[in-house]
């Protein structure tokens, strides 16, 4: 936990020379600043690049244990599991590739050590990842409240918020465990941003894995993107690494959670990327219809309900104008998921304890069932779009017919 | 949840609570909370290990320390490296046997005495 007098009283000028006087690599605060916003950016390390460094070093090592821990538990963990699933499986007389149903599969499988450790060593890094963040954040709530009221007003780019918003139950959940998930918690930025850098395994710190992904969506035919339209977009670094493709072009980033977008504007204010972020629904966007030339979102249809997924294609339609690029970016939007014993079991305990609650119905669906739902939405379907930058080799793109 | 300790304008609205701290993977909640405890562990002694490398990086470099220096600290590409290669080390050896974890449960049964024989 920091102390109240560094958090306010460093500045990043400071840690920048005193990061350079003593031979490290340069904690920079160069990053672009909206007019007014300095005085009131809690930086109290400096930042690295475009990430601002977390406000201690011991938070910032447990982190740094986080990564690494989940790096461990991804590979070394999961490598083990499936070889043991695979190993009672053949000692059954059964095939380890077999799709079964997941009472069988916990059935076979729910009672090894090994594979229940898997399941419950990455689910503790969870929540240690959250737990750290979630006491920083709060146990300094005024002022990151404050840093962030600074920023509502300043540009570039601009910020709605719709607390009175009415909210799909789907959208309440604490999708990935996350305290509060999306919508119920101040910090859900802060925390979100923060938590999947970790994820990512450091190889997003410098949203290098959003640039990818806004390099890979597709322009329309006739080259026009005067208007793009990011969906549920979190912390909004897609939006900001599609501003920045696009610059010319007047970039939305909209997601549900009011606390989310807050962060992504006072953020790509910190950075000087002028996007406009909103907290409203993708099912219920309230933009003109044929009002953008693309519209796209980023590991989000995973996250939404059966239901939700069919009004966000609607929506998406309505919202683009004929010719439009329709590019959703998700686990099955380039391939299939997974198949077998180890798959099943692996898709059933994220789903049903760290918090994606729809993930199975997602899965379930598959590369060919979303593309079908994107055509029963009225898009011209191409299933060989270009690839996102994830493992599939190809990504699904929907046009609006003329 | 919303904004604690603070009265500033709160934009969290309602939200619907997992039970994932109740989950129960390893028979015993008790096992399961200690592994989460282990965990943390690991986190808390590579913490204070990672900030006792800076330390005495910075008195090699310096001569002397004081903790704004610890806290301003950025390591080099080289150090990051080095930092990184130590870390998973250290995962490794905690950690490691748990991917390891043996099949054989008859180790304290009458099966064991008879295969010693």
């Amino acid at each position: 936990m920091i102390k109240r007098r560094t958090l306010v009283g460093a500045s990043a000028a400071t840690a920048s020379f005193v990061g350079a006087l003593f031979g490290g690599r340069k904690a920079n605060a160069a990053k672009t600043k909206a007019s007014g916003f300095a005085a009131a950016d809690i930086e109290p390390r400096g930042s690295v690049g475009r990430l601002e460094r977390l406000p201690t070093q011991h938070l910032e090592a447990q982190h740094d244990f986080i990564t690494g821990f989940r790096t461990f538990a991804n590979r070394d963990m999961t490598r083990a599991a499936r070889k043991r699933i695979a190993d009672i499986m053949r000692d059954k007389n059964m095939s380890p590739v077999d799709d079964l149903p997941i009472e069988e599969v916990l059935k076979h499988v729910g009672d090894d050590p090994l594979v229940a450790a898997s399941a419950r060593m990455w689910l503790s890094a969870q929540q240690i990842n959250w737990t750290t963040l979630y006491e920083e954040f709060h146990g300094n709530a005024d002022a990151y409240l404050a840093e962030m009221e600074a920023a509502d007003n300043m540009g570039p780019g601009t910020l709605e918020l719709n607390p009175d918003m009415e909210m799909p139950d789907y959208t309440k959940h604490e999708i990935h465990i996350q305290p509060g998930g999306y919508v119920g918690d101040d910090f859900a930025g802060h925390i979100y941003h923060y938590g999947t850098n970790n994820f990512f395994e450091g190889r997003n710190d410098q949203d290098e894995l959003h640039i990818g992904l806004a390099g890979a969506v597709p322009e329309p035919t006739d080259g026009k993107v005067a208007r793009i339209l990011d969906q549920g977009c979190s912390s909004g670094q897609l939006s900001v690494a599609l501003k920045q493709r696009f610059s010319d072009a007047d970039v939305w980033g909209i997601d549900v959670g009011g606390p989310m977008v807050r962060y992504a504007h006072m953020r790509a204010v910190d950075i000087g990327v002028g996007v406009n972020f909103a907290q409203r629904l993708a099912e219920d966007s309230k933009f003109p219809d044929n009002h953008f030339d693309i519209v796209t979102n980023n590991i989000m249809f995973h996250e939404v309900s059966p239901e939700g997924t069919v009004e966000v294609l609607k929506e998406s339609l309505r919202v683009l104008r004929p010719g439009g690029v329709f590019y959703p970016m998700d686990f099955y939007t380039g391939s299939g998921p997974g198949k077998g014993v180890y798959s099943s079991f692996r898709q059933w305990w994220d789903s049903r304890w760290n918090g994606e609650p729809w993930r199975l119905e997602y899965a379930k669906l598959g590369f060919e069932g979303f593309n079908q739902l994107m055509r029963d939405a009225g898009f011209e379907v191409n299933e060989n779009g270009p690839p996102s930058g994830r493992r599939a080799k190809r990504n699904v793109v929907g046009i609006k017919p003329a | 949840m919303a904004n604690s300790e603070s009265s500033r304008k709160s934009y969290a609205a309602d939200f619907i609570k997992s039970d994932t701290d109740q989950a129960v993977f390893l028979g015993n909640p008790l096992m399961d909370d200690m592994m989460t405890s282990i965990i943390a562990l690991g986190a808390e002694v590579w913490a204070n290990r990672r900030r006792t490398h800076i330390i005495e990086l910075l008195f090699e470099k310096e001569g002397a320390v004081t903790s704004d220096m610890v806290e301003a600290y950025v390591p080099t590409a080289e150090e990051e490296a080095q930092f990184k290669k130590e870390r998973d080390a250290f995962i490794q050896i905690t950690y490691g046997h748990i991917a390891r974890t043996g099949t054989d449960k008859t180790a304290l049964t009458d099966d064991a005495i008879q295969d010693n024989m």
